[in-house]
This record gives C-alpha cells, sequence and structure tokens, in this order.
C-alpha cells in the first residue's frame, strides 16, 4: 500500500489549488516545519486537515491546523481517508498563515521515519486561459 | 518491473472502499498492454457527430509539467478592458483575489468551471448535452434541441444558459445570462457584466484528447472579443466523478490578502 501510494502521488501531483488564492491566506515566505503527533485527519471538502500537536524545547505544546488539498484530489494521489491514524508522528512542512494563528498550509507530509506520504501542492500553476498565474 | 507489471500491480492494490476511483471504464479502445488507447481515433455519435463523452481533466492540472495548451498555442495576449474593468481587476490582483466567491464555496460559473483541478464529465442525451463538474458537484445543461438563448433573462444564474449546435466536427456552445454573483470569469480574476455571452468550441482530436477554444464577448467590459488561447484537455480513463460538497469551509476568516 505504501508503495502504491508513492507511485500514484506522483501520477496526480495535486499542484492544484483551486478554491482559493494561496496568498490571500498563506505566507510563502514563512516556511514552517512542524513536527508533531497527529490528533486527527479530518476529511472534508473543500479541504482536508491535519490537527497536530507540536512541542517545543521546553516542552510546552501547540495545536496547529494543517490545510491539505481536497479529499477528492488527495484521494487520486493516492491517499485514504485512514492514510495517517491518530497518534502518529509526522512531520509537515508548508507555509504559515498571514494572520498569525497557529495555521499553515502544508506542502508535503513525512513519517517520522521520513517517508514521504503526500506532495500537498499548493499555490502557483493556476494559469486560467489567456491569463496571468494567480500568484 | 516493467511500467505494465507496475501498473497491473497498483491497480490489483487498490483498495475496496475507494468507490469507483479505479473502475473500468467499458468499451474504450485499449493498447495491449490493456491501458487506454488515447491516440485512437474519434469516437462518433450514432448521428455521425463526434462523441464528446468521458471524463476530461485540463492538461495544466494533469501530471506534472504539462503546458495547458495544445503545441503551437500563440501566447497570450491580456484583453483590454474597460477603465472601469480594469479597475476592478487591478484591485483583485492587488489583494490576492481573497474575495473571490469559489473561496466561499460558491459556483465559479462559465467559463472558469471548466479551468479547475477536477474532472468535468461530458454527457450526449437527445436534446441535450450534459456538463457534470466535479468541483462543487455542479451541472451545466447545453441544449440542442434547436432552441435559440433568449433575449433577455429574468433569472441569472450562476452556470448561465447554454445552447449547442455542430459546425463541422466542433460543438459551438453559446452561454449567457450569467449572474452578476459569479464574480470572476477566469482564475486571474477577470470580471464580467450582465452583457457576457461565452462562446466555448469543442474539438475532441482524438480519442484521449480535446481542445476548448473560449471567446469572451462583453462588449461592457471588453473592447473587443477576446479570444483566449485554447485549453488542451486530457481524458481520465478508469475512474468515475466523485462527489464533491463543500462542507466545512474555514478559510474565509483567515483571508487577509496580500498583507
Amino acid at each position: 500500500m505504501r508503495f502504491s501510494l508513492a507511485v500514484t502521488v506522483l501520477i496526480f501531483a495535486a499542484r492544484a489549488f483551486a478554491h482559493h488564492s494561496f496568498t490571500a491566506e498563506f505566507d510563502a515566505k514563512k516556511p514552517v516545519e512542524l513536527k508533531g503527533t497527529l490528533l486527527e485527519l479530518e476529511w472534508v471538502n473543500p479541504h482536508a486537515w491535519i490537527h497536530m500537536e507540536v512541542k517545543d524545547g521546553s516542552g510546552k505544546v501547540t495545536k496547529w491546523d494543517c490545510e491539505l488539498g481536497s479529499p477528492n484530489l488527495l484521494m487520486r494521489s493516492g491517499w485514504r481517508r485512514d492514510s495517517l491514524k491518530k497518534g502518529d508522528l509526522i512531520i509537515v512542512n508548508g507555509s504559515a498563515a498571514k494572520d498569525g494563528s497557529n495555521l499553515a498550509n502544508a506542502k508535503t507530509v513525512r513519517l517520522a521515519d521520513g517517508t514521504r506520504v503526500f506532495n500537498a501542492g499548493s499555490s502557483g500553476d493556476t494559469g486560467a486561459p489567456g491569463a496571468p498565474v494567480q500568484q | 518491473m516493467s511500467k505494465a507489471l507496475l501498473a497491473l500491480w497498483c491497480f490489483a492494490l487498490a483498495p475496496a472502499g475507494a468507490q469507483w476511483l479505479d473502475y473500468p471504464t467499458k468499451g474504450i479502445p485499449r493498447l495491449p498492454n490493456g491501458k487506454a488507447n488515447l491516440n485512437a481515433p474519434v469516437p462518433k455519435q450514432a448521428d455521425g457527430h463526434p462523441d464528446l463523452s468521458g471524463l476530461w481533466l485540463g492538461d495544466q492540472w494533469g501530471p506534472a509539467g504539462k503546458r495547458p495548451n495544445p503545441p503551437n498555442t500563440p501566447r497570450a495576449t491580456p484583453p483590454e478592458m474597460f477603465p472601469w474593468a480594469q479597475k476592478v481587476f487591478d484591485e483583485r490582483r492587488a489583494n490576492g483575489i481573497k474575495d473571490d466567491p469559489e473561496a466561499r464555496c460558491m459556483p465559479q460559473g462559465v467559463p472558469k468551471a471548466t479551468t479547475l483541478p477536477y474532472p468535468v464529465e461530458i454527457l450526449h442525451v437527445p436534446g441535450k448535452t450534459v456538463m457534470l463538474y466535479e468541483m462543487y458537484s455542479l451541472r451545466r445543461e447545453i441544449f440542442t434541441d434547436g432552441r435559440e438563448l433568449p433575449k433577455e433573462f429574468i433569472n441569472p444564474s450562476w452556470m448561465g444558459y447554454s445552447v449547442g449546435k455542430w459546425e463541422g466536427d466542433e460543438f459551438v456552445v453559446t452561454t449567457a445570462g450569467i449572474n452578476d454573483q459569479v464574480w470572476n470569469i477566469d482564475l486571474a480574476g477577470h470580471p464580467h457584466s450582465d452583457a457576457l455571452k461565452v462562446t466555448e468550441r469543442f474539438r475532441r482530436v482524438d480519442f484521449g484528447h480535446m481542445d476548448i477554444q473560449v471567446t469572451i464577448d462583453d462588449p461592457k467590459t471588453y473592447t473587443k472579443p477576446w479570444v483566449m488561447p485554447v485549453m488542451r484537455y486530457t481524458m481520465l480513463p478508469d475512474t468515475d466523478l466523485l462527489e464533491f460538497v463543500c462542507e466545512k469551509n474555514i478559510d474565509p476568516q483567515h483571508m487577509v490578502g496580500n498583507k
């Protein structure tokens, strides 16, 4: 199953980001790397969410919400609603929200052993017909 | 491992819980390795016109790196807008298109709905051609029973009113009556008025590929009709549409624009 995921992710690389403009909500210049424990993979439209707890050096625990693509895009990339389970140790790389909340757009999600489970994709490449790229 | 074997193996691993995400499409041309033959000839309807049926996805959203247009498509030229429209467009660009109704789960309208990263299914039935949009589970009925578009629209709608006819091998669809809650006709944020008329020319190139050329005719917004570059779509075999209901949308409260 894990291998099948890795293959299909390449087929439907989810650089897709319709639904809403990336730049209106997230800042590509504020990269974040969040290491922590999965509370829930919330499987809802228009975006699935990773809810996780991140512990900093002093032991303080912060809750973060990480936006993924839609469940449909995730499924076509090989994900299933049970691809991550509560308690999984994960590493999310992405961009932080502009409004300063503990919210990020996930670009990649890895398991603690480094296995990349998802190419979350984000902004850009939304070139409409005859239009400049939305970025 | 050969690619064919790999494909078979992945297929065999498709979990049963994925509904019809990976269900073989019946009656389509296939290669010896079992994959759909996307370069087979254009299928025909009973009346001899090309059959546009199938699931289609814009090439810009397909396998990474594909360009959105067929080869040799001329570069896009920006449309010339009247001052009010240019002002609206510039404001939208400046604030990151944060107020796009699509981000509030509202329908995208025409032609924008056909430019998104989700499949669109085309079905022909007597008297109409139906387009089913996976994103937000929208649909359009394109009437082919000879009716004409109304002169006035007493009830403008999100996806407008469409009629279609064949010109040779091209299916030409004219759409008007799109409401003013549809805010942008494309992902870039171009505006429109109640005078908007959209013409889409569908041409199936071969079994697996289709081109759509869109002309925007909106004499209150653009100084002259704007012909968009042809968009290339590739067929998605062995899969079906998935439901997409915008059930929990928490983005708008975080959309601050270009701060």
